[in-house]
C-alpha cells in the first residue's frame, strides 16, 4: 500500500511542471477572512438540476409534497429542525458568514451556522472514492491554477442533499474559487455524478468580503422544534425550565 | 430561479404559523433562552381571570446579534408587549415578530421574509 501510494504521488507530481507551480504560488490571491454571500456575484443554476429523467420525477415529486405539507401548515422537518449541518456543498451556500483560513498546505473554509468545516488539502492527490468514508464534508483537495483554487471534493453521504436533490455516493463536486479585480470571490461549483445527472450541474456562489467580523459561536443547542412520529415539524409546548 | 428558491429552502419552515393575522400581548417574561438555531421567549399572559403561557420563537441568535440585540435585554420578570405571528394549530405558541421591551424600546426581529406575515392592528 505504502509503495502503491508513492509510486502513485512521484506520477502524481512528475505531471506537474515545477516552475508552473512555482509560478502559481506567486499568484495566490490572499483570500484569508470572513465573507458574506453576495448575490450580485452569484450565478444561480438555470432550470432544473440536470437528473435522469426517474430521479427528476421522484424529486420533483418531493418538492410538490413539501409544498403541499407547507400549505397545509405541516411542514416536513429538515435538517435543521434536527440539528444537523448543511454539508458539501450546502454549507457553501452561506446564508450566515463563511471564514476562510489559508495555512501551510491547506484551505479551511469554516460556515459560521453549525460551526461547518471543511479542510482543502492541497498539492494533495484524491483518494478514490471508496477509500473515503461518506460524510457531511467529504474529502477535498485542491490546487492553485494560477490564482483560482481547484478543488476536488468526494465522499458525501447520500442522506446529505443541497435543496433536497438526490445524488449518489459517486458524487463528485469540482470547484473552481477566484478573486475577482471587483474584491467580490465566486465559487464555481460544478456536481458530476454519472450516476443520477444527465450531465455535470454547475453554478456559483458568489461572496462578499467582512471587514473586522469575526465569526460568532454556533451551537445547536436547544430546538424546541422536533419531528413527530410522521416527520412532521412541531413544536414542544411546555412551559421552559427556568 | 432554482438558486433562489435553494436558498428559501436551506431555512427551516415557519409554514406552522399563521401568516394572516398577529396577536398583541403584554405578558411578563418568564425565560429568555439564547439559544441556536433560534432563541425562545417564554412569557406569560393574564387572559380574564387566568394565566396563559406562550411559548415565542426567535431567530437565531447570530442573526439577532448581527442586528444588535444582546442577550442581556431582556430577562425573567420584564414586562413586555409583543407582537407574533400564531401556530396555525391553536397551540399557544408562535412567531415573535416584534417586542417592546420593558424599557420602552420597540425592537423587530430580523425574521426572514418578515413582510410575509401580515399584521393586526393593535387594539387600543
Amino acid at each position: 500500500m505504502r509503495t502503491h501510494r508513492s509510486l502513485a504521488m512521484i506520477a502524481f507530481f512528475a505531471l506537474v511542471p515545477v516552475s508552473g507551480r512555482a509560478q502559481s504560488a506567486a499568484n495566490v490571491p490572499d483570500i484569508t477572512g470572513s465573507w458574506e454571500r453576495a448575490r450580485d456575484a452569484s450565478i444561480p443554476a438555470q432550470g432544473q438540476p440536470p437528473l435522469k429523467p426517474q430521479y427528476l420525477k421522484e424529486y420533483q415529486a418531493k418538492l410538490q409534497s413539501f409544498r403541499e405539507a407547507n400549505q397545509q401548515g405541516k411542514p416536513i422537518a429538515d435538517h435543521v429542525v434536527m440539528c444537523l449541518p448543511d454539508g458539501m456543498p450546502g454549507m457553501m451556500s452561506g446564508p450566515f458568514p463563511l471564514e476562510i483560513l489559508q495555512s501551510k498546505g491547506q484551505v479551511t473554509i469554516i460556515e459560521e451556522a453549525y460551526t461547518q468545516v471543511r479542510r482543502i488539502l492541497l498539492d494533495r492527490e484524491q483518494k478514490p472514492i471508496d477509500e473515503v468514508e461518506p460524510g457531511f464534508y467529504g474529502r477535498s483537495v485542491g490546487h492553485w491554477d494560477g490564482s483560482t483554487l481547484v478543488v476536488d471534493t468526494v465522499g458525501i453521504k447520500e442522506s446529505v442533499q443541497y435543496t433536497n436533490i438526490p445524488h449518489s455516493k459517486d458524487m463528485r463536486i469540482k470547484e473552481r474559487i477566484s478573486l475577482g479585480a471587483n474584491g467580490l470571490l465566486r465559487d464555481e461549483i460544478t456536481i458530476e455524478d454519472a450516476s443520477m445527472l444527465e450531465k455535470p450541474w454547475t453554478f456559483t456562489f458568489g461572496y462578499r468580503r467582512m471587514q473586522d467580523y469575526q465569526l460568532l459561536e454556533y451551537i445547536c443547542e436547544d430546538n424546541r422544534e422536533y419531528a413527530d412520529e410522521k416527520g412532521v415539524q412541531q413544536i414542544r409546548i411546555e412551559p421552559a425550565k427556568k | 430561479m432554482l438558486g433562489i428558491s435553494g436558498a428559501a429552502f436551506a431555512h427551516h419552515s415557519f409554514a406552522v404559523y399563521d401568516h394572516t393575522k398577529t396577536v398583541n400581548v403584554k405578558g411578563t417574561v418568564t425565560k429568555w433562552q439564547w439559544s441556536n438555531p433560534h432563541a425562545y421567549l417564554d412569557i406569560e399572559v393574564k387572559e380574564g381571570g387566568a394565566v396563559k403561557h406562550y411559548i415565542l420563537e426567535g431567530t437565531s441568535i447570530n442573526m439577532l446579534q448581527r442586528t444588535g440585540w444582546r442577550s442581556n435585554m431582556i430577562k425573567a420578570g420584564d414586562e413586555v408587549k409583543v407582537v407574533f405571528s400564531p401556530l396555525l394549530n391553536g397551540d399557544p405558541a408562535g412567531l415573535l415578530l416584534e417586542i417592546t421591551l420593558a424599557n420602552g424600546e420597540k425592537k423587530e426581529l430580523p425574521v426572514p421574509a418578515a413582510n410575509t406575515f401580515k399584521r393586526t392592528p393593535e387594539k387600543e
